[in-house]
């Protein structure tokens, strides 16, 4: 019941970038549909079977890739269009910024170490999601769609 | 695609090259990965005759050259970064498969993309800042957030959307832009704390601001450095951190306005 919330509101939170990323109108739905499943397939992962964050993005964000090449040739649109709309939940822009205001707290000189401290694990953690986001929506074409090098 | 193709004339290349950069400009100025858009004008430059083209993305640019014959030709095109619009990158995309497939020749290409440059936006602005603040309100509550801080993350990041709207038709500087709609966000979302309308108001604050959150720039920047594009990945990478601690120095100003914490 949890996780049908947290996929209805992650289909909004898709669906208003979607709009804000002017994606063709026969595709917004399916970009509220693959938010939905990415962020709410993560959830699941981290409470059900303790996933850590960055491992749990990694899978739900495969997921959304391999989503996103079906729509892609379903509804006759490039994958990206999916692929990134369908991540935006998982985006950590709160782990992004806090990184940024605690570094900015630093130049206060308070002498609170703890807050070096917070702003490094930040900082790596919104790094490591990113990387798992990017890893995991183009894992379908490391996977399948290899090519020589043309050059 | 594959055999023999009769070499283009001068006049000819020349036309190509402009059309593939043209399509290629489409696709980096509205938020395409550096891999999509080699691909795409390295199709349409064949697509068109030429025996092959060579792309290169700069976070600035693109360089193409295309060759055909005996004959090669080299171009240089500054490309400045605009918003994200996926309406555009799909629209180039059906174009380029045509053109490969031998279906669009070069005048009617030239036509497509006059047509889509000028595309009118799929949503009107007043529902993309309600779509937007909606979005906000979805994540106030992924982060727990109850009714009362939704509502205040809806109006206030509705509030920033139509801000930052008025403002980037107005040219300012995109960092400035950031700042400003950050501070206006972190201002209107701080109704939920002076007026104790939750017990956990600071996330209305924490969500309103969201919606300036660089989101396409930093999937593309790990996306290039994953895909070996690397200077275009560092500098996606850098324009993202640069407007995300715009973020930060907005909410900052707004924490220090209302007294309001985080």
């Amino acid at each position: 019941m949890i996780i049908l919330e947290d996929a209805f509101w992650s289909a909004f939170a898709a669906l208003g970038f979607a709009m804000l990323f002017n994606v063709p109108r026969r595709t917004l739905i399916a970009c509220a549909f693959a938010g939905a499943i990415g962020h709410a397939s993560r959830t699941l992962l981290i409470q059900s079977i303790g996933l850590t964050i960055e491992t749990a993005t990694f899978v739900a964000a495969a997921l959304v890739g391999f989503l996103g090449t079906y729509l892609a040739k379903h509804l006759r649109a490039p994958s990206l269009i999916f692929t990134v709309t369908g991540v935006i939940p998982m985006v950590p822009g709160l782990f992004a910024y806090t990184a940024m205001l605690r570094f900015l707290e630093l130049s206060l000189g308070t002498g609170d170490e703890t807050i070096l401290q917070e702003a490094m694990v930040y900082f790596i953690r919104t790094m490591l999601i990113l990387g798992a986001l990017a890893l995991g929506i183009s894992l379908p074409r490391l996977l399948f769609l290899r090519r020589r090098p043309v050059v | 695609m594959d055999g023999y193709k009769p070499p283009l004339q001068h006049a000819e290349l020349t036309d190509v090259i402009d059309l593939a950069l043209w399509a290629g400009q489409l696709l980096l100025q509205h938020g395409a990965e550096s891999a999509r858009i080699e691909e795409t004008v390295h199709h349409i430059g064949t697509g068109l005759g030429c025996d092959w083209m060579d792309v290169i993305v700069h976070s600035q640019g693109l360089y193409i050259t295309a060759i055909s014959g005996e004959e090669f030709r080299t171009k240089v095109r500054r490309v400045a970064r605009l918003g994200v619009n996926f309406d555009i990158i799909d629209a180039v995309n059906h174009i380029s498969r045509k053109v490969y497939d031998g279906k669009v020749d070069r005048f009617e290409l030239r036509k497509q993309l006059e047509a889509i440059s000028t595309m009118p936006h799929c949503y009107n602005r007043w529902a993309i800042a309600l779509g937007v603040g909606v979005a906000c309100a979805a994540f106030s509550r992924l982060f727990g957030g109850d009714l009362a801080v939704m509502f205040v993350t809806l109006f206030a990041s509705s509030v920033a959307m139509i801000v930052r709207q008025e403002l980037t038709n107005r040219y300012f500087n995109n960092f400035l832009i950031v700042v400003t709609t950050a501070a206006v966000a972190g201002i209107f979302a701080s109704v939920a704390e002076l007026l104790h309308m939750s017990d956990t108001p600071q996330i209305a604050m924490a969500a309103a601001v969201l919606l300036l959150v660089p989101g396409v720039p930093l999937i593309n920047a790990a996306e290039d450095i994953l895909h070996g594009n690397i200077g275009t990945g560092v500098a996606r990478g850098v324009f993202g951190a640069v407007v995300t601690l715009g973020i930060a120095l907005g909410l900052s100003i707004a924490i220090r306005i209302t007294g309001v914490g985080l």
